[in-house]
Order: C-alpha cells, then sequence, then structure tokens
C-alpha cells in the first residue's frame, strides 16, 4: 500500500471515531437517592363542646343533650391503628352524670365503638384504622344526668384522644 | 510522520465539543416522618445538591433527561427540579420514573452550578417504606 493511500484510509478512520463520538452525543452523570417513610401516627380534634341539661320529662330522668359541633382527623401510615381518649384534666364525673363520645369511622376496615362512656382510664374509640388520611369527621359528646345528682354548677373537662397501636 | 498528528489532533477537538452533564455530590437521606391530622404525610425536600454543563459553546441546544434505576413504591413519588439561567428552559418539577424524562431543555450555554432540588412525597396508604435507594441518571444530549 502506498504511502498516500495509507494516509487516506487512516484520516478516514479517525474521522469515522470523531463522528461516532458525536453521534453518540449523550453523557451522563448520576446521583443516588437514598428515602424512607417512617410509621406515622398524628390525630386531632378541634372544638369547644358545652353541655347543659335544663330539663326533663315529668317521670323520667333528665333530658341528656348532645353536642356535635367538634370535629376530628386523622393520618396513620400503619395497619390496624387505633383512638382511645380519656378524661386527663378535672378529675372523674360528678356522680350520677356521665360523660360519652361517638366518633365516626374514617371508614373500612375501620369500626367505631359508638357511644363510649368517658373516664380516667382510656378507652377505644375506633379501631383498624389502616393506611389512611381522613378529616372532618364528626365528634359528637352526650351528656346524662340522673335526678339524683343535684344541681351540678359549670365545671370542664379536658378529653386527651390517643391514636396508637398500629402495626 | 507529520500526516499521523494532524488527523490525532482532530480527533481531540472533537471529544472535547461533547456537552457535559456532572452532578456535585449525592443528596442527603430524605425521611417523612410526620403528617398533619387528616392530611397525607408531609413532603421533605433536598436542595443540597447541583448540576454544571460543560463544553456548550453555541450551536446545537442540549436538554437533560432524568430516569430511575427502578420506579419508586407504589404510593411514593420522586421528583426532580433543576433550576437554569436564562439561556436554558426549565421544565419544573418531573416525577421520576424508569423513563427517561426532560428534566431541561433548550439549553444554549453553559449551567454552572444550578441547584437540583428532589421532592419526595406519600400517601397514607403507601405504609411504612424501609430505607431503600435510587440511582438517578441524568442524560445530555441533543435538543430536541
Amino acid at each position: 500500500m502506498s504511502s498516500a493511500r495509507l494516509l487516506k484510509n487512516l484520516v478516514l478512520s479517525l474521522v469515522g471515531i470523531a463522528g461516532a463520538s458525536a453521534l453518540a452525543g449523550a453523557q451522563t452523570a448520576t446521583q443516588t437517592v437514598t428515602f424512607a417513610v417512617n410509621a406515622i401516627n398524628q390525630v386531632s380534634i378541634t372544638g369547644a363542646p358545652s353541655l347543659t341539661i335544663t330539663t326533663a320529662v315529668a317521670g323520667s330522668q333528665p333530658t341528656s343533650v348532645t353536642d356535635a359541633s367538634s370535629i376530628w382527623a386523622v393520618t396513620t401510615n400503619q395497619t390496624g391503628a387505633k383512638v382511645s381518649a380519656n378524661i386527663t384534666t378535672g378529675g372523674a364525673m360528678p356522680a350520677g352524670l356521665t360523660l360519652k363520645v361517638n366518633l365516626t369511622t374514617p371508614g373500612a376496615p375501620a369500626v367505631s365503638n359508638g357511644q363510649v362512656t368517658l373516664g380516667l382510664a382510656a378507652l377505644d374509640l375506633v379501631t383498624g384504622i389502616t393506611k389512611t388520611a381522613v378529616g372532618s369527621l364528626s365528634a359528637t359528646y352526650q351528656l346524662d344526668a340522673t335526678a339524683a345528682a343535684g344541681v351540678v354548677t359549670s365545671s370542664t373537662r379536658v378529653v386527651t384522644y390517643t391514636l396508637s397501636g398500629g402495626t | 510522520m507529520l500526516t499521523a498528528v494532524l488527523p490525532v489532533g482532530l480527533g481531540r477537538t472533537a471529544a472535547a465539543q461533547v456537552a457535559t452533564v456532572i452532578t456535585s455530590g449525592n443528596p442527603a437521606a430524605m425521611t417523612i416522618s410526620t403528617a398533619v391530622a387528616g392530611s397525607q404525610p408531609t413532603n421533605v425536600s433536598n436542595s443540597a445538591t447541583t448540576y454544571s454543563t460543560l463544553n456548550l459553546q453555541g450551536g446545537q441546544p442540549q436538554k437533560i433527561t432524568a430516569r430511575l434505576s427502578a420506579n419508586m413504591p407504589a404510593g411514593v413519588t420522586l421528583t426532580a427540579s433543576l433550576a437554569v439561567n436564562a439561556s436554558a428552559t426549565s421544565v419544573g418539577a418531573v416525577s421520576l420514573d424508569v423513563t427517561a424524562r426532560n428534566v431541561v431543555i433548550n439549553i444554549n450555554a453553559d449551567q454552572v452550578a444550578r441547584t437540583i432540588t428532589y421532592q419526595l412525597s406519600a400517601l397514607a396508604s403507601a405504609g411504612v417504606i424501609a430505607s431503600q435507594t435510587r440511582t438517578v441518571t441524568f442524560t445530555i444530549s441533543d435538543y430536541p
């Protein structure tokens, strides 16, 4: 092969390499992203319910009153969480008075236990709450009294709600 | 001997003009750990890393795509938003998956140390997700 032919082949070959590089064009860079989602359990309730018993049907116990002005909300990314509640400030209810609360379920598979009498010990209100985020759920309080309770002046109780138990 | 040097020089010139994208490192781990009751878990973001492009000297505009090494778990979303200067267009926050998706387009001049913002979001239905990693591959190539 002549020197001229060899040079021509060499030039074509190298130009070919340069052309391939330009066509290949795309060039990359990488990053590694690490992520996780922890267990999340949040419950809230808003409202300042006020209940006053003022009347009765003659021959019956005083007429119970209800207050549905409170709403509650829940977010959990676990399975089988539950909401419990108890009176944490103000002490137990006076003798003859009963304070109950009923939380609406946030949806299946959760189940509401309906009206639950509040006391110093925590009791389950809603169970089976699973991987959900729901707000604007109703919370209805009911106050019952027997005639034997007599007249009770205004007092307050703080009710604490706890979301727990999921896996 | 002289004739052999000339084409090698051409080869170097062509290689030096290939547009390149580089990143500043890996973002810190992102962990979702809280929520407002009644709302989905609170998103987390990271804007601590940057990217730069090299060798854009006019001519053919470039674009950058991004893709993941594997899809995110169900109910979990990772977005990336790449900041730009006036010589390029950012697509904004782009949900990442295994398909290469445009994140910056019509790049006409080098981008230097522009912020990469990652955002991690999750639905409550996603449940608890143990720590995982994904490789994000940024590719620069001719636009469009």
